[in-house]
């Protein structure tokens, strides 16, 4: 971690929000960064990176859609919705613009904060480039392909194979359905929730120690998957 | 078949066979005559069925008080039958309606070309049958040969005897079985012998010419084929079911050509035998009109209707062709239709002029490529033409003969004026203006007649020797042969063009019926209006009284009639739900009901069936000009209706899914509003827990606070929406206690300044005011919900204004914003249920309930609500500020000089 504590951007226009996120923020060593309207946070994003955002998906000048879709063109690091909207196709749609994670108003700031130091873990690790991951007794290696757990070989279809490495890619992230079948079997799959339901359950039968329920491979229901790593 | 892929499956065969699933099946013992053991074969296999276990019941036997039949009969469930009268006479008939009720697994009901006694539900028992095989129940019936439509005039040539009692050919071609009964003429010639076959005693001599050898084998040879066709006609429908290609008609099309004279039921059925005799061709019955020639009189176009509807009854299409050129009308249609046969009568004798033209077989031969030409022969049947022929010139001559006459006399007078003056003038010349004149007017006859009555008066007044009738000169002859002559020419152009005028006119009226009824049709709004409107425009075409039911509850009801709603009788809501269900005609002039005094159709529209409409019976004669415009209009009608109930349906759509939309909103706006007060909560209280040590003093307060202020903002929200759903609920109780509406005002800003303190609120109120009778609690969250509204919607810096002040008959409370306004059009609107200005504010004015629940407080009391906007500043500064006026009622209205 570098001598200067990382700037996380929220944007949010509700004041109440800011009101305790800002002294959360800086009390477990962030600088935190208020911005009320999605234009005002494109700018500060443009002005200088922060090293992540947190974005409120009801904005009153902008759809926080949009936002996401703009800041995602000229910015690469780790962003986390907030919103009050809980319904599933919200959700879906924000991931698939490309955000890192979602927390549910109402929400407690421990979740929030965890969700943002898994997010900033892993693009320290995916900008080093880090070739093996591990979780608990199962390893994973990117560059030779090769899964073991508890130290021997497992044999994973080429199909699992992808479908782990992919997750793996995203650690800690949601990754969606969609996004998921797209990596593994092609657009036009894109809607064959079903396939990844039963190579998922492959792959928890491979590799957790009791699949009915997992500690690596997690279920974000009607959503995705995600990956959970090693912290 | 060329338009049809021969190794699928055909989709008619198919749905033939699902209309059949539900429906009973019928099974018909056919014979070639009386006596050869119909009854008792059927009644053997009935036991059979009962023995093992069907429920059997025998709907009606003809036992002929023969012992043996009725033997047959013990062990069998009998049902009652049906006591009718009938001009002071009992008969006994079948009771279709006790049969429909006791649903047997299968009925036995005998002599299925029966006709039913007058008054009952169909004239014809197959019609009963049908309507049994329709409920689903399995029906056995007898039938000899001859009762057959399509052989009544081969076994009249056969026997002698014209059948009265006939079933239709298809309702034999639909039965699902057909077992013939057969034994040999000489075995039946002997049972006759031996008594054993029932002839009624008044009928005995016809009978033992009915039961002639060669007749009984003719009529064998008939009854085999026909049974056998049938065998061949269900091999072809399971073969088309299947998809297999077989030995049926391919291509075949056989064209009947019908006149309207005697002879177009004969050429109906002759049609049927050749589309028979070619593996049930599909065949067509046409008829062709003449714009240019002679309107059809009314007996030649029942004919036409009769014949047609023959046709129909024996599987025909039927079409009438319009054209003047007869030929090329008829080959137009059978090249279009890809006709094989042609079938038509030989044309009657023709005057000689005439036969210089080829006759119309030799025109359709010539022009004809590959179509077979069959010409039918009258026996005699033509004769019967000539009657009506009379009767019609007589009809429309006594106008002429009168006209006749009279000309005749005055060409008498002028040419005895003439005659005194100048002798030796041509009076000739005189006379034949008479016959001009006649001729013009009134047509051939009339013509003719004045050129006689002119020949006999001129020759016995004016020519040599005078009043006498000898002839002086034989040139006088030749001038009355002119006069004939001018009658001919004259009274036969102008009786045809006077004919197609009138047609014309006929047409022409038909059409602007027609118009004026899309017109209005097409006007209306609802389905009411569309049968109140086809009511009128029908009960005008058919010059009587209508009525058009619309289905309602899976009944139909009376919606309209013209003149006025009639009351229909049990018996005509009967056929008017006949046609609703079956989709056919029914009652007067139809197979259904037709003692009753109206004729129901179905109204057939484009998706579905949009109800029935009925006609004063008598009114239209079936087949005619009338008939088919009344027809015409029914099927805009019922299109207008079906428009009508679309119409409405698109209305109840776009409700429902404007109210899905609200509700989507209601619940978007309300889980974003209670949870955002909820995670600043939620939020700060767990900053508080994990950090609370290391926050300075400033912010550790500052969260409780914020914690504090969002409780109560969510209070708020909860409460409002209490508020709603008791307003709403109607479970809302006003309290009324004497108030002074300065305390409720006062109490208001109090509470709504202390979450807006910087806000400055300026009151105006007057020394004196009246208490009022109301609910301070509910007056005070009434003006709290607007001043709360005012604060949101107004600059920080601006005073909101409150006044109050009274008139005569009430308290009026004025609250005044300096914010941007309300556009005019949203005025009216604020007022509604989450009505936000801001669709996607996030900052926390409310769900949009204020305003709403201020308004339902205020009325619940009696008072009323207004708002106006802008009130102050113009164009030029723009306009601001929003007031909204609450006044509420006094008890007592105070005296002028008090105020």
């Amino acid at each position: 971690m570098t001598a200067s504590r990382p700037r996380i951007l929220v944007i949010d226009d509700e004041p109440q929000i800011h009101r305790f996120l800002t002294p959360a923020l800086d009390a477990a060593g962030y600088e935190p960064v208020r911005a009320d309207t999605g234009a005002a946070g494109l700018s500060e994003i443009a002005k200088q990176p922060p090293d992540a955002v947190i974005l409120d998906l009801g904005l009153p000048d902008m759809d926080g859609q949009d936002v996401l879709r703009s800041a995602r063109a000229f910015y690469d690091g780790p962003l986390i919705i907030l919103s009050a909207r809980d319904r599933e196709l919200e959700k879906i749609k924000a991931l698939d613009n490309g955000a890192d994670d979602y927390v549910e108003k109402p929400f407690g700031v421990g979740e929030l904060l965890a969700r943002l130091r898994v997010a900033l873990r892993n693009r320290m690790v995916r900008d080093v480039g880090e070739p093996s991951v591990s979780a608990g007794d199962v390893e994973i290696d990117l560059v030779k392909r090769v899964v073991r757990k508890a130290g021997a070989p497992v044999r994973l279809s080429p199909r699992e194979y992808d479908l782990l490495a992919t997750l793996v890619e995203g650690r800690g992230r949601v990754i969606t359905h969609r996004q998921l079948l797209t990596a593994v079997w092609g657009p036009a799959n894109a809607d064959d929730v079903q396939y990844l339901r039963v190579f998922m359950g492959h792959l928890r039968q491979k590799l957790e120690d009791d699949p009915a329920s997992p500690r690596w491979l997690m279920t974000e229901p009607g959503v995705g998957y995600r990956f959970v790593g090693d912290v | 078949m060329t338009d049809r892929d021969l190794s699928r499956p055909d989709p008619d065969a198919l749905l033939a066979e699902a209309n059949k699933v539900g429906r009973g099946r019928l099974k018909v013992y056919l014979g070639m005559a009386p006596g050869v053991g119909k009854t008792s074969e059927m009644l053997t296999a009935a036991a059979r069925r009962a023995s093992e276990g069907a429920e059997v019941v025998v709907g009606l036997v003809e036992t002929h008080g023969r012992s043996e039949t009725a033997a047959l009969l013990q062990g069998l469930d009998v049902l009652p039958r049906r006591v009718i009268e009938h001009r002071g006479r009992q008969l006994m008939e079948f009771d279709l309606d006790a049969a429909l009720a006791r649903r047997p697994q299968l009925l036995l009901v005998d002599e299925y070309a029966h006709s039913n006694a007058p008054g009952s539900r169909h004239p014809k028992r197959w019609q009963d049958v049908d309507e049994l095989l329709s409920a689903g129940i399995d029906v056995w019936t007898t039938l000899n040969v001859q009762h057959l439509e399509s052989l009544v005039d081969v076994v009249h040539r056969i026997t002698g005897v014209l059948q009265r009692e006939t079933v239709p050919d298809t309702a034999l071609s639909s039965a699902d079985e057909i077992e013939l009964i057969d034994i040999t003429p000489q075995e039946l010639r002997d049972r006759l012998a031996q008594g054993k076959v029932y002839v009624p005693e008044t009928a005995s001599l016809a009978a033992d010419r009915f039961f002639r050898a060669e007749n009984l084998t003719a009529l064998r040879e008939l009854a085999l084929r026909r049974a056998a066709e049938t065998v061949d006609d269900q091999l072809v429908g399971v073969m088309r079911r299947q998809g297999l290609t077989g030995p049926w008609a391919a291509g075949e099309r056989i064209l009947v050509l019908i006149g309207a004279d005697a002879m177009a039921s004969s050429l109906v059925r002759n049609g049927r035998r050749i589309s028979d005799m070619i593996g049930d061709a599909p065949w067509t019955v046409a008829h062709v009109e003449r714009p240019s020639h002679p309107v059809l009189a009314p007996l030649a176009i029942d004919r036409r209707a009769e014949a047609l509807r023959l046709a129909e009854q024996l599987g025909a299409a039927t079409t009438i062709l319009s054209g003047d050129d007869l030929v090329e009308t008829v080959l137009d249609f059978a090249r279009r239709q890809n006709v094989t046969q042609i079938v038509m009568g030989r044309p009657r004798p023709r005057a000689l002029a005439a036969r210089l033209r080829p006759s119309l077989p030799q025109a359709l031969m010539e022009g004809s490529s590959g179509a077979a030409l069959h010409v039918i022969t009258d026996h005699g049947l033509a004769a019967a033409d000539a009657p009506t022929r009379a009767r019609l010139v007589l009809r429309r001559g006594w106008g002429g003969v009168g006209t006749a006459v009279l000309a005749v006399g005055a060409a008498n007078g002028v040419a005895s004026v003439v005659d005194q003056f100048s002798r030796g003038a041509n009076l000739a010349m005189i006379f034949l203006v008479s016959v001009l004149v006649t001729g013009l007017g009134f047509g051939l006859w009339p013509a003719l007649l004045a050129a006689a009555l002119a020949a006999v008066t001129f020759n016995f007044f004016f020519l040599e020797p005078r009043l006498s009738m000898a002839i002086g000169n034989p040139a006088d002859l030749f001038t009355f042969a002119v006069f004939f002559g001018v009658a001919v020419v004259t009274g036969g152009l102008a009786g045809r063009v006077r004919d197609q005028a009138a047609a014309a006119a006929r047409r022409a009226s038909a059409v602007t019926s027609l118009l004026v009824a899309s017109r209005s049709l097409s006007a209306v709004a609802n389905r009411q209006d569309a049968a109140r409107t086809l009511a009128e425009q029908t009960a005008a075409a058919a010059s009587g009284a209508t009525v058009v039911l619309l289905p309602a509850d899976g009944e139909v009801a009376v919606a309209a009639g013209a003149p006025s709603a009639p009351e229909l009788d049990a018996t005509a809501m009967t056929a008017a739900r006949w046609a609703w269900e079956r989709g056919e005609a029914a009652g007067a002039g139809t197979g259904t009901l037709p003692q009753i005094d109206w004729t129901f159709f179905p109204l057939q529209g484009l998706r579905a069936r949009a109800g029935v409409a009925g006609v004063e019976a008598g009114r239209i004669q079936r087949g005619s000009e009338e008939e088919r415009l009344l027809l015409a209009l029914l099927g805009q009608g019922a299109v207008a209706l079906e428009r009508a109930e679309l119409a409405a349906g698109a209305v109840e759509h776009e409700t429902l899914r404007r109210s899905d939309q609200l509700r989507a909103a209601l619940l978007n706006s309300i889980s974003h509003d209670l949870r955002t007060p909820l995670s600043t909560v939620l939020g700060a209280a767990t900053t508080l827990i994990d950090y609370g040590g290391s926050l300075a003093r400033a912010v550790h307060d500052d969260l409780l606070l914020s914690i504090r202020e969002e409780a109560e903002r969510l209070n708020r929200y909860v409460g409002n929406l209490l508020d709603m759903t008791r307003l709403e609920g109607g479970g809302l109780k006003t309290r009324g206690e004497w108030t002074d509406v300065r305390d409720v005002i006062a109490g208001a800003i109090d509470r709504v300044a202390r979450r807006a303190p910087d806000r400055r609120f300026t009151r105006d109120f007057p020394a004196e005011l009246s208490a009022i009778m109301a609910d301070p609690t509910l007056l005070e969250q009434a003006i709290v919900n607007i001043l709360e509204n005012a604060v949101a919607y107004s600059p920080a810096g601006e005073p909101i204004d409150v006044a109050a002040y009274e008139d005569r008959s009430n308290i009026v409370i004025s609250i005044e914003d300096e914010g941007r306004g309300i556009p005019t059009a949203e005025l009216e609107r604020i007022f509604d249920k989450f009505r936000r200005l801001d669709a996607a504010s996030d900052r926390g004015q409310g769900v949009g309930l204020g305003l709403s629940i201020s308004k339902g407080f205020v009325e619940a009391m009696g008072g009323r609500i207004a708002a106006a906007s802008p009130i102050h500043g113009d164009a030029l500064t723009g306009f601001r500020g929003t007031r909204i006026l609450i006044s509420l009622p006094k008890q007592r209205a105070t005296h002028p000089m008090l105020l």
